[in-house]
């Protein structure tokens, strides 16, 4: 007997030894797996920003701000809105940058600027405020849970109170078990007849969650309760409530599950878990029974209800007093408004991934809670996509054909946007439809380049390598049939319009974008330097020396583009692209940042000249279009339109933004429009919500470019008495030679030109 | 008193009265603090240079990092303030890291010429930044030279052949 009794209690001991294993492995280590979030740039208030452009109100609703009917005093999280200011106490938030304190400002507005922005209640003017960055995305594990952890100490003691009144009032005193309520607990079943109420504590909720499947078994429940006085005897109140308390389950945002209080603080107000009320700390505790039954969205007057009997215990058991129950029972329901799906930011949130993938585990990503800040705009991002979408739709409109494929045989596109200077990707839309397909044609495609390309065989010409340029914008190209030896044959390039234009000038062959001028220059400057000005300019994709490169031949990525054109809006210099900016662990520790790189690669004078070449592209060229709408202001741009209108592209830039656009089949076939009908508009929408119309800025002149009247049928110094002048830019040292009017004869380019004309 | 006397006296009290109510106007510092700036410009160069001022004042107390984000919130406001790349190399110089200096530096000259902003006041920085940045690479010789004409045009910002936070504020 007594070696049975020695045998039962060894093997107990061992069981219990078990348990004590698995409970210390999980609270001992990392007790939660924190999905990474990746964040927004954050939005900077200014005076003289446009705060309809940059959609403020939305930016306030999408941040789970809550609009207040009065004036007066308001909490942190509110503002009130009248036609000449805006007052709004804006919520403190860590970020690595500029860690913002809760502000109650006041925003003047006058039109559709903000005038003044001044703190209350000093009155004193600031220069810029933040909005806090708006979260895009999160790297789930296969659980799909996300949370955000808080610490005991940060959350208001009346949402501790909350829990603990309708979940575990003895939480304090027990053990682990609470004998009392399991006893009432059984005896309120007995009278039921079935099984209505639990007895579990929150130690015994928090261990099956952690350790335990949630099946109705006596097995289970033994090892519930043995688990629970385990954890009970091992760890203080303090740090198993604060593992509740980030733990349990609250409620679902589509597919993803939401645990704890402070990632339910978000979804349900809006706002962290250190700013709940009372009332709102009432509701939160309520629905920890049954969050999708209870949920406030689904049925806000069961919610309702269940949250005032959460009020009437805490009353009860003393935990508030009578005026601040009565407070809180009167208060209403208010809801944050549903955030907006962030799909549209998914090929940004796979290209991140990607990058990451260069220093972080997968693992790392789902599990260590890190958190991204990225470069991307959200307005901009939703703009992007929009613009994207509508062109698109536009397009099958045009060609209803095109709309009849299936999903994913449509026809597709992306859009992205970059700061020139900075080589911050703001935009990034990789295709039409995320769900039909993950492919992110503006990071991962490679399409004929076409007429985008051109501009480089134009710098390549432009650019004084070994003192003298092969040209100058006074210049004048023969646009006669060529043809040109290559290993498979003849090649005969020919003019978008089946003509040859005899003698052009600089300005006129890209503006038309004619090929066979551009072939010709292309030869002449040779086909190898093409090449090497756009490598130095940021294409990285093989580019074979053959002489149709010059009409885009290579296949080249649209993020490469978009670099390309960027060096050259930033007068030369070459910007590293950047879409992460900070990286900061899950105890707040920036463990990256990524830093400003750029390089000169262009001298700023050969830049100038072609930002002047595609400046006249936009405004009289290929690309005038994009001013239909009236969009005002210095823009460069150039069309691309490959064989058969399989591809259509679309390039342009500001002083403050370059977007690339392309439009096409994943598996190439015609399209039936140039890219003038199909990937301009989409470009214009953009830049047309991007700016509100009038792009600011000028792309200034560097002291080494001088501007000098020709004579532009003959590209000769115009002086007094010239026919006819126009105004050029040329690079110090390069002025033309031959004077307009000239003292004996005209140049030989002058009397051909006639001669073409008589 | 004789009638000289008074004439003189008055005279004598004239001059100190017209000094004492006229603004004693100083000559300009040979160098540019960038507070000076803070009203120039469109609003969008202001709110930008605010932000370099708060990263300056960041630098001033030793966060390196805040200051740095914050000259990144001033390019996100205009990317093209040549005074935040300025700030950037004089953040980097103190970083120890040169290369990167030398790259903000030119970048920020670049604009200074675009925009048609470069004085002698600011060029002094680009002049002694320039040096600092050569110095830390062991390119004493072309270091010293510049170092030597930024004290010269300044010496009490370069005496020291450094560019404090402060002093650039």
């Amino acid at each position: 007997m007594l070696t049975l009794a020695f045998l039962a209690g060894f093997g107990l001991a061992g069981v219990v030894a078990d348990l004590d294993q698995v409970v210390r492995d999980r609270f001992d280590g990392t007790r939660f797996r924190v999905p990474s979030r990746v964040y927004s740039a954050p939005t900077i208030l200014y005076p003289g920003l446009d705060w309809k452009l940059v959609d403020l109100r939305g930016a306030l609703a999408r941040l789970g701000y809550r609009e207040s009917a009065r004036t007066g005093s308001l909490p942190p999280g509110q503002y009130h809105w009248d036609a000449r200011r805006v007052h709004v106490h804006l919520r403190a938030f860590e970020h690595p940058s500029r860690p913002e304190p809760a502000r109650d400002v006041v925003l003047r507005l006058s039109g559709r600027n903000i005038a003044s922005i001044s703190a209350l209640p000093s009155g004193r003017e600031l220069g810029a405020v933040l909005l806090e960055p708006e979260p895009l995305g999160a790297y789930y594990g296969p659980a799909r849970e996300q949370r955000e952890l808080v610490a005991l100490d940060e959350v208001p003691r009346h949402l501790i109170d909350a829990v603990l009144a309708v979940e575990d009032q003895r939480f304090e005193s027990h053990p682990g078990i609470d004998l009392r309520r399991i006893a009432g607990a059984m005896l309120a079943n007995l009278r039921a007849g079935s099984i209505r109420q639990g007895g579990s504590t929150l130690t015994q909720q928090l261990v099956k969650n952690f350790f335990l499947t949630p099946e109705r078994t006596f097995r289970r429940k033994l090892h519930e309760a043995a688990m629970a006085l385990i954890v009970e005897a091992r760890y203080d109140k303090g740090e198993i409530l604060e593992a509740y308390l980030n733990e349990i389950y609250l409620g679902q945002r589509g597919a993803t599950a939401i645990h704890g209080f402070g990632e339910a603080a978000h979804l349900y107000f809006g706002k962290p878990a250190a700013q709940l009320t009372v009332a709102e700390s009432g509701l939160l505790a309520a629905i920890i029974q049954s969050p999708n039954g209870i949920s406030p969205y689904r049925d806000p007057e069961r919610a309702t209800r269940r949250r005032n009997l959460v009020l009437d215990l805490m009353y009860e058991q003393g935990r508030i007093d009578a005026v601040r129950h009565d407070q809180a029972r009167d208060e209403p329901l208010r809801l944050a408004s549903v955030t907006p799906d962030p799909g549209d930011a998914r090929y940004f949130l796979d290209l991140l991934r990607r990058q990451m993938a260069e220093s972080y585990a997968a693992e790392d990503l789902t599990q260590e809670g890190l958190r991204i800040y990225s470069t991307l705009d959200r307005r901009l991002q939703a703009l992007a996509a929009k613009s994207l979408q509508e062109g698109i739709e536009a397009i099958e409109r045009r060609i209803p054909a095109l709309a009849k494929a299936p999903p994913e045989r449509r026809l597709q596109g992306c859009l992205l946007a970059m700061r020139p200077q900075t080589g911050e990707l703001l935009a990034l839309v990789g295709g039409r439809d995320y769900r039909v397909s993950q492919f992110d044609r503006c990071t991962q495609a490679r399409r004929q380049s076409g007429s985008v390309f051109k501009p480089f065989v134009f710098i390549a010409a432009l650019e004084p390598a070994g003192g003298v340029p092969t040209i100058t914008l006074a210049s004048r190209l023969d646009d006669a049939p060529l043809a040109v030896e290559t290993p498979s044959g003849l090649w005969r390039p020919r003019n978008y319009d089946g003509e040859f234009h005899d003698v052009v000038s600089v300005r006129e062959a890209l503006e038309r974008s004619f090929n066979v001028a551009t072939a010709r220059l292309a030869q002449q400057v040779g086909v190898k330097r093409v090449a090497d000005v756009a490598r130095r300019l940021g294409i990285e994709s093989p580019l074979p020396l053959v002489p149709s490169l010059a009409l885009g031949t290579a296949e080249i990525a649209p993020i490469e583009l978009a670099r390309a054109y960027a060096t050259i809006a930033s007068g030369g210099v070459r910007p590293t692209l950047q879409a992460v900016e900070d990286l900061v662990d899950r105890d707040g520790h920036v463990v990256d940042r990524r830093r400003l790189e750029f390089e000169r690669v262009l001298d700023p004078g050969t830049a100038y000249l072609a930002t002047s070449l595609l400046e006249g592209v936009a405004d009289h060229g290929t690309a005038a279009g994009i001013r239909a709408g009236g969009l005002r202001g210095p823009v460069g741009a150039k069309t691309g339109t490959t064989d058969e209108e399989r591809d259509l592209w679309f390039v342009g830039f500001t002083p403050d933004l370059v977007a690339v656009v392309w439009i096409g089949f994943d598996e190439p076939r015609s399209l039936g429009v140039p890219s003038s009908v199909g990937a301009l508009p989409i470009w214009r929408r953009f830049v047309e919500g991007a700016t509100g119309g009038v792009v600011r800025g000028r792309f200034p002149k560097p002291p080494l470019v001088e501007r000098v009247a020709i004579n532009p049928m003959t590209g000769a110094r115009a002086l007094a008495g010239c026919p006819e002048q126009r105004d050029e830019y040329f690079l110090r040292g390069t002025l033309p030679d031959e004077i307009c009017p000239s003292g004996g004869g005209e140049s030989s380019e002058f009397l051909r030109w006639l001669r073409t004309r008589l | 008193m004789t009638r000289a006397a008074r004439v003189a006296l008055a005279l004598l009290l004239s001059v100190f009265t017209a000094c004492a109510f006229t603004p004693l106007r100083l000559p300009p510092s040979p160098s540019l603090h960038l507070s000076e700036l803070a009203d120039e410009g469109d609003p969008i160069r202001q709110a930008s240079l605010e932000l370099v001022l708060d990263g300056l004042a960041a630098d001033e107390m030793g966060e390196l990092r805040r200051a740095q984000g914050l000259y990144a919130r001033a390019l996100q406001v205009d990317s093209g303030n040549p005074y935040a790349y300025l700030a950037l190399a004089r953040h980097h110089v103190a970083g120890g890291d040169s290369d990167r200096a030398l790259e903000h530096l030119a970048r920020a000259r670049d604009l200074l010429d675009a925009y048609e902003e470069m004085s002698p006041r600011v060029e002094v920085h680009l002049v002694g930044l320039r040096g600092a940045a050569l110095r830390l690479e062991g390119r004493t010789a072309e270091a010293e030279p510049l170092l030597a004409r930024a004290a010269d045009v300044a010496p009490t910002v370069w005496r020291d052949g450094t560019l404090d936070a402060s002093e650039l504020r």
